[in-house]
């Protein structure tokens, strides 16, 4: 792998101990997935930031970052964590998780990381431009990014995109070269039009084909359409970029001749809700996974407006602060069924200690509520879910 | 006996080796605080040069590796055949020199290894090389192969292929010929092909095994006291024979693709 004469000096350590150990971690990832060298970034999204997930190392590791000194060079943003940083104490948390969880926040602030908490940042805080490259994590956004706005990021670790973060420069491999953006396979679709549709519709074509890039004909998904097809297709399989006919910025590039082609119709996505579905009554709703976004705040407050809170189970709707802010009178609405929480969402949070079935209309969630945190599923449209509360 | 291998986190170490034999994560597969390993062969992950395939599983894993630095359980070093992105990043933050791009079957538990991972090296202490050849011999489209003494210090009683070591100052295909005339008094030629060396573990010695291939159509073998018998057998009877010595089918397959 090629460094420059300024890259081979931070390397040597002579900018000090914090880049230097960025450094080897970027050229260590560089070398095995075969890079030629390193490419400049303009902003880094990072994972690794609910104490749930990274536990006592993940938090010994970051205190010893900041200690170090370490800084980002690039504007980053954080994923959820593990609680809302006002709000913990409605959600069953315990108060040393809480005390550790806002000591990794802190950790972050400290190296200059925008403590934005969400798993949405191309909606508002943190928005790449067309051809940038990035260093993002986050299997859901770096998806977006890679396929809506035309961004450049491979499928970052936590410490992969801080490190990145800290040199302003990464590993130039996978999806920052032309070659690895290219179809690998024609996903025909004949769905209806509902967000739920489209987040089945990304849980069949990733637990179908894996990996790879998956280029769609048939549907033209908005962002929000977009963002939950996204989160299953990542969370389902691992692609982390796709092409929308008509939709995203490098379709209209594409060759597809000679692909397989793949149609995905009312089958197809009933047998992924058949599997996700395994709970017939909930105890709490989750909603916003990924973030909800302005939008689908609006819908919800809309099918809520007038009626009544009934029932025993929860609802938790999860979005981000800048969202939240943005919709008082929505949220004062929802507030009358649940809180609405920033920062957080029901697959970072620790809910196992006191649900055991949770409801929700993302499939990105539907593959890791059983896994992450021990939970039976009900898996269903917004609609349907806010009638088991309303 | 030194290794190359491929450089993955600096620094160098020396310790016990340890060999998990599967994909291997950090999450689940050791105990944080303690560097008590959870899966098969179980032990103690603390100090030792930690040897297996590749990595797998969740990335917290990374920082599973990170809490035994901190609490003075880490691995000494890791060695990999094909490092991924969760063990890259666990050993580089905590440190922990790492290699990959090594042949993880030439280690056992129990061996002292010194781990260069500035330069990508791994030298086992306890280990010779010995130079040998293995040779298919081709009679009529059959290949012979010759079954070792039960008494014999390499490989008792297994089905081999005539193999031999190649002695001092000797060149590998002077040495095939010879041990093809000593073994079964056949007179080789020229060999129709050979493959780059092989290297296969066995107690305190590699054998750096140089196969080739040879054809003696109409020869009858006859046999001096190295072996005890011999038999002609179709090509798929080898590649698909487990009572062979290690690495013997794939050396056959690929040599007689070179006949093809």
């Amino acid at each position: 792998m090629e460094l420059s004469r300024e890259e081979q000096a931070i390397l040597n350590g002579e900018s000090g101990d914090g880049p230097r150990k960025a450094m080897e971690l970027i050229v260590a990832l560089g070398r095995i997935y075969g890079a030629e060298g390193l490419v400049d970034i303009t902003s880094a999204h990072l994972s690794g930031a609910s104490y749930k997930t990274i536990g006592d190392g993940g938090l010994l590791y970051l205190e010893d970052m900041a200690a170090g000194g370490s800084m980002v060079k690039v504007p980053s943003t954080l994923n959820p964590i593990g609680m809302d940083r006002g709000r913990w104490s409605e959600m069953h948390i315990s108060e040393d998780f809480a005390k550790k969880q806002l000591r990794i926040v802190e950790l972050y602030g400290k190296m200059g990381v925008m403590t934005t908490c969400s798993c949405t940042p191309y909606l508002g805080e943190n928005v790449p431009k067309f051809g940038d490259h990035v260093s993002w994590a986050e299997s859901s956004a770096l998806s977006m990014v890679n396929s809506m706005i035309g961004a450049r990021t491979n499928r970052e670790g936590g410490p992969g995109a801080l490190a990145a973060a800290i040199l302003g420069k990464t590993a130039k491999y996978g999806y920052h070269l032309d070659e690895n953006r290219r179809p690998t396979v024609v996903i025909d679709a004949d769905i209806g039009d509902s967000l739920f549709e489209h987040s089945l519709l990304g849980q069949a074509v990733g637990s179908g084909i894996g990996g790879g890039v998956p280029y769609f004909r048939g549907i033209s998904p908005d962002m929000d359409q977009a963002k939950t097809m996204a989160g299953a297709m990542a969370a389902s399989g691992a692609v982390a970029m796709f092409h929308v006919e008509g939709v995203t910025p490098e379709a209209k590039d594409q060759d597809i001749s000679g692909l397989d082609v793949i149609t995905i119709g009312d089958a197809e996505i009933k047998e992924a809700a058949d599997r996700l579905n395994t709970a017939e009554e909930v105890q709490l709703i989750a909603l916003g996974c990924p973030h909800l976004s302005e939008r689908e705040m609006k819908e919800i407050a809309g099918l809520l407006k007038g009626k009544k809170k009934r029932g025993d189970a929860e609802i938790w709707f999860c979005t981000s602060e800048s969202v939240r802010a943005r919709c008082p009178d929505e949220v004062r609405i929802m507030e009358g069924f649940g809180p609405v929480l920033a920062d957080t969402c029901m697959v970072v949070s620790p809910i196992e200690g006191t649900f055991g079935r949770t409801g929700t209309n993302s499939c990105k969630a539907g593959n890791y509520l059983p896994t992450l945190c021990s939970q039976k599923v009900m898996c269903r449209d917004i609609a349907d879910l806010l009638r088991v509360i309303s | 006996m030194m290794i190359q291998g491929r450089p993955i986190s600096p620094g160098r170490a020396e310790g016990e080796v340890l060999v998990i034999d599967d994909a291997f994560s950090f999450l689940g597969g050791v105990d944080a605080s303690t560097g008590e390993l959870k899966v098969s062969p179980g032990g103690n992950v603390a100090g030792k040069v930690l040897v297996f395939p590749s990595g797998k599983g969740s990335t917290v894993g990374s920082f599973v590796m990170y809490d035994l630095k901190v609490h003075g359980k880490a691995p000494a070093a890791v060695i990999n055949a094909s490092a991924e992105t969760i063990v890259t990043t666990g050993a580089v933050i905590s440190s922990i020199p790492m290699i990959d791009k090594v042949d993880v079957s030439l280690f056992r538990t129990g061996d002292t290894v010194k781990v260069d991972a500035d330069n990508g090296t791994a030298e086992i202490e306890n280990v010779t090389v010995t130079d040998s050849v293995s040779s298919v011999i081709l009679i009529d489209g059959r290949i012979l192969m010759l079954r070792r003494p039960d008494g014999a210090r390499s490989y008792p009683g297994r089905w081999s292929l005539c193999a031999g070591k190649v002695e001092e100052g000797e060149d590998p295909e002077t040495a095939a010929v010879r041990e093809i005339m000593e073994e079964t008094g056949i007179e080789a030629g020229k060999p129709l092909g050979r493959i780059d060396p092989i290297l296969v573990r066995e107690k305190s010695t590699v054998w750096r095994v140089s196969p080739f291939i040879f054809r003696a159509d109409g020869e009858v073998p006859s046999l001096n006291s190295e072996n005890t018998a011999y038999r002609l057998c179709s090509p798929d009877e080898v590649i698909s024979c487990d009572r062979l010595v290690e690495r013997t089918p794939e050396a056959v397959k690929a040599l007689l693709d070179l006949t093809r």
